[in-house]
């Protein structure tokens, strides 16, 4: 498929691509046109259906709600800084690293590891401010702080799990191996479940903690898993005389796998690891239906209400908008952090 | 003059030898095997006290409750109605045979949305190969708009915003019902055409990544063979592709299973729901949750059955 | 080298009084009647007897399987040895190593492969400072400080701060060796150092090698360079089948082979 760019004024180029890209058989044609009807009508009856026939009333009205919850209205703009400082980190990440200052490069996972604990701070405690109960939490605030909170506690739990699965110990392999093989067998809503109803049965009477908490531990155990067997992939993919190597530096077994084994396989790992902090993300959505009101639960209640009738596609359109943009703006880092490390790498 | 060694002079002096280490072995070998055995006893005892930590408490939970685990209950009557679907059922049914119902409309709709978005997917997957630019970019806006909206918002859209807000889309599924004389329910269609959408995006990144790993050569080959573009890809890519494609397909199939419990979403009465359900009326977390394990253990392993199957076919004949 | 620190060979319960090779001082390796038997059952190794004394420079040449580098590599306490009596340095390593000795055995012994094996996700000086800032706990700035003398010395240390990826497979090598030589080691085993290299870039590294034997290092060089053997050895050992077939200086080796497998295996290198 290379272009070689024939001579001749451009409007005839762009007519002899235009033929070769849709018209270049009499199937292609066929293909063309009917593509282009359906895809055409879509979109007419799509841009006549939200130009003239829907109301953006029950999006525009809850805007608030869509993103803060159910936060009390004069402490909102704690929910708001937190997010803003969120938006700020992600610019700075994907900002050209040599427009910042290297310090703060260097920096950078240091806050995405912080951002939570603030978030905590921020919108729980306050700061010395009046405190605010988790179930007043909501919306996409919510739906981000469930997904960080998995993350950092997957990864660091799933990297263990990793190293765990290819100890030299049988019993802890065989533990590990049937941790992971039965998380990754079961559907997410029933872990779900038993994390929002059933733990209770196994603590002794009088413990308990939040539903966030226990949405977060459920969530975080779950992708574990996921992540251990990414990471593992990552290990299995490091030459053998690459250790080797390590061993005949004098390096112990345990310098060994944080000095050279555990970068080596995290790199390899990232776009897998990746894809499961965006799963991560639309998985903090099936908490609507345990009683949480993230970005889809507030959704919901918002369409119980009588004043907004029947507007579910509208909604529906939105939210997908909405998750669509952060799925992307995750991907995007995750891009941005592996073209940093490949940088080093290859060339 | 030495090079190599004046400048970083030894700073370690070379450890003096304890006569420890020059005798060949003075701690027997059985010692250093110890170590691992007692640090695998006292993971095995942490695991084990865990549990039975966790055990005793729920006994005494459950006490308090007055539900002594047990599968008793199963064969007394479930009294809670299910959606239509393949297996007949009635209120005064027991809760053995409404699982049993659960389980047979969790296998219809999986075994029909894995075929479905199959073909959706290496559709899809191909498309994005095509020679024409509108194909082409139609398959990436598939791909990139399906798999970054959580599949439940997938199932919602189709049940709720399509055939609850269409009466015409309504229409239609009673009409295939009709005529294919099947029990299908607008639940069944919106969960199944959900899935197929959001897993056939997968699928097609899947067989994308497969058609990439076949050398540029063959495409060129079968070109100068006079093969057109179709035929190239159905009888030379392919079936070379589908070595790289089978093991992702494995784990589409599994993760499209499990995502068939969301079903709970739309009213589709699965194995998923009838546990939730009988939770809900009997307080059996336990029992439930053990059937429910139990049924998804059994679809797993019969996809990956069927997977390995496939794959060794397709080892043997490459 | 001669006013080397490091602990003289000692006669060893179970020794014979008297034995050929503890009546050699200052011995870097000594191994007698060695056995490699891997788990699969193949036998690499079929009782090698053979010693290093301290600044000697060894050349071990043998077809490709004749055990040479598993011979080296038990050196270093990669691999295990399944019989005989094996002593580096004046540490003993047996069946089952003992991974105190093990670690002290590696501290002073360098090692070079075939593959370079650097680390892909560090810089060339990381790769250099890594093991003495971790295994030796040095300070970091003098760390630094001597591990950019020492590329200096090989001549890469414009590269420093690139990775392995970006430096031609001569550059590696020599990195390589560097990374080897900042532990400051006493022996320095060589796996085919030169076989993965294209044509020309080989002489850059084996000139390294040259520079460093001509300060005293004690080596072990497997190679099939017979220039550099002529040139650098103090003692050719050739292998076939696990064991020793012929040991002599490179002087007679190369003219005057004894052995009939040392003579058609000259035949087809020279
Ligand atoms: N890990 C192993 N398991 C079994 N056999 C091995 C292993 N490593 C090497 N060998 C065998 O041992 C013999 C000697 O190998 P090696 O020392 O690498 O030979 P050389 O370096 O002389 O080419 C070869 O036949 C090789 O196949
Ligand atoms: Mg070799």
């Amino acid at each position: 498929m290379a272009d070689t760019p024939r001579p001749g004024p451009p409007p005839a180029q762009l007519l002899r691509r235009l033929r070769r890209g849709l018209f270049s058989s009499h199937l292609d044609t066929l293909i063309t046109v009917v593509l282009a009807v359906v895809c055409g009508s879509g979109l007419w009856s799509l841009l006549h259906w939200a130009l003239l026939q829907a109301d953006w009333a029950v999006v525009q009205d809850n805007i608030r709600l869509y993103f803060n919850g159910n936060f009390p209205v004069s402490q909102i703009w704690r929910s708001w800084s937190w997010l803003g400082l969120l938006g700020v980190l992600c610019i700075l990440t994907l900002m050209p690293s040599r427009l910042l200052p290297p310090a703060m490069v260097r920096l950078l996972p240091l806050f995405w590891v912080l951002i939570l604990p603030i978030g905590l701070l921020l919108l729980a405690a306050g700061l010395g401010f009046e405190p605010v109960k988790s179930r007043f939490w909501g919306g996409l605030q919510l739906s981000l702080l469930l997904t960080l909170g998995t993350i950092l506690m997957a990864l660091p739990l799933g990297v263990l799990l990793a190293l765990a699965r290819r100890s030299s110990l049988p019993l802890l392999r065989w533990l590990t191996t049937g941790y992971i093989e039965l998380m990754r067998g079961m559907p997410l809503i029933a872990v779900l479940f038993f994390g929002q109803l059933m733990i209770p049965l196994f603590l002794p009477e009088g413990w308990t903690f939040s539903r966030v908490l226990r949405a977060v531990l459920s969530l975080g155990f779950f992708m574990a898993a996921y992540m251990a067997e990414d990471v593992r992939g990552g290990l299995q993919s490091i030459p053998r005389t690459q250790l080797e190597a390590a061993r005949s530096l004098g390096l112990s077994p345990l310098l060994t796998v944080a000095l050279v084994e555990l970068p080596q396989a995290l790199r390899t790992a990232l776009p897998a690891l990746a894809n499961q902090c965006v799963a991560s993300l639309q998985n903090t959505s099936l908490l609507a239906y345990l009683g949480l009101i993230e970005l889809l639960g507030i959704s919901r209640s918002i369409l119980a209400n009588p004043d907004y009738l029947g507007r579910h596609l509208e909604v529906y359109l939105w939210l997908a908008l909405v998750y669509w943009a952060v799925c992307i703006l995750m991907t995007s880092l995750a891009r941005r952090v592996e073209r940093s490390l490949k940088v080093s790498d290859h060339h | 003059m030495a090079v190599f060694t004046t400048h970083h002079p030894l700073i370690n002096e070379p450890d003096s030898l304890s006569p420890e280490d020059t005798l060949v072995s003075k701690r027997p070998a059985w010692r250093r095997k110890l170590l691992p055995i007692l640090l695998q006893a006292g993971i095995g005892l942490l695991v084990l006290g865990a549990i039975a930590l966790l055990l005793s408490n729920l006994q005494i939970n459950l006490l308090r409750r007055g539900l002594e685990l047990s599968f008793d209950w199963l064969g007394r009557p479930a009294r809670f109605p299910l959606s239509r679907g393949l297996l007949p059922y009635q209120t005064e049914d027991s809760y053995a045979w409404a699982f049993a119902v659960g389980f047979a409309n969790s296998l219809q709709v999986v075994v029909v949305g894995l075929i479905l978005a199959t073909m959706l997917g290496v559709i899809g997957g191909a498309a994005s190969f095509s020679s024409n630019w509108l194909l082409r970019k139609l398959a990436t806006l598939y791909v990139a708009v399906a798999r970054n909206v959580p599949p439940l918002l997938h199932l919602l859209f189709w049940y709720v915003a399509v055939f609850l807000g269409f009466p015409a889309a309504r229409g239609s599924v009673d009409a295939l019902a009709s005529w294919l004389r099947l029990p299908i329910s607008v639940e069944f269609m919106a969960l199944l055409i959900g899935l197929t959408v959001y897993t056939g995006a997968y699928i097609a990144e899947v067989v994308r990544g497969g058609i990439n790993s076949v050398p540029r050569g063959q495409w060129e080959a079968a070109r100068s063979l006079g093969f057109g573009e179709g035929r190239t890809l159905r009888l030379i890519i392919l079936p070379q592709a589908l070595r790289a494609i089978l093991p992702g397909l494995n784990s589409q199939y599994i993760n499209l299973a499990k995502n068939s419990t969301l079903a709970i979403a739309v009213g589709y009465s699965d194995i998923f729901s009838i546990a939730n359900t009988t939770f809900n009326q009997t307080g059996r977390a336990i029992e439930a949750f053990v059937l429910l394990l139990g049924g998804f253990l059994a679809v797993n392993l019969l996809i990956s059955g069927v997977m390995n199957l496939l794959n060794r076919l397709v080892l043997q004949r490459g | 080298m001669a006013s080397s620190t490091a602990p003289s060979s000692q006669p060893v319960s179970g020794d014979q009084p008297g034995d050929r090779l503890s009546a050699v001082p200052e011995l870097a390796v000594r191994s007698q009647g060695l056995d490699k038997i891997f788990p699969n059952g193949f036998q690499a190794l079929r009782k090698v007897d053979l010693a290093v004394g301290k600044g000697e420079v060894v050349v071990i040449m043998g077809p490709s399987g004749s055990g040479k580098s598993t011979l080296i590599r038990t050196f270093n306490g990669l691999e295990t040895i399944q019989g005989g009596h094996l002593e580096v340095l004046g540490y003993h390593l047996d069946a089952d190593n003992n991974q105190k000795v093990v670690g002290k055995i590696r501290r002073h012994v360098g090692m070079v492969f075939q593959s370079f094996n650097l680390f892909p996700h560090l810089s060339i000086l990381e790769n250099v400072t890594l093991a003495p800032v971790w295994v030796q706990k040095r300070d970091r700035q003098t760390v630094k400080k001597d591990a950019l003398a020492l590329l200096d010395h090989v001549g890469i240390r414009e590269q420093a701060y690139k990775y392995p990826s970006q430096l031609s497979g001569g550059q590696q090598q020599r990195v390589a060796i560097a990374r080897a030589l900042a532990l400051s080691p006493q022996l320095m085993l060589f796996d085919e150092p030169t076989s993965a290299l294209d044509p020309e870039k080989v002489k850059e590294v084996l000139e390294t090698i040259r520079a460093l034997a001509a300060e005293g290092m004690t080596m072990v060089v497997v190679t099939h360079e017979v220039g550099f053997a002529r040139e650098v050895a103090d003692r050719v050992v050739f292998m076939d089948e696990g064991m020793i077939v012929e040991e002599a200086s490179p002087q007679t080796f190369f003219t005057d082979p004894k052995e009939e497998r040392s003579q058609l295996f000259l035949s087809r290198i020279l």
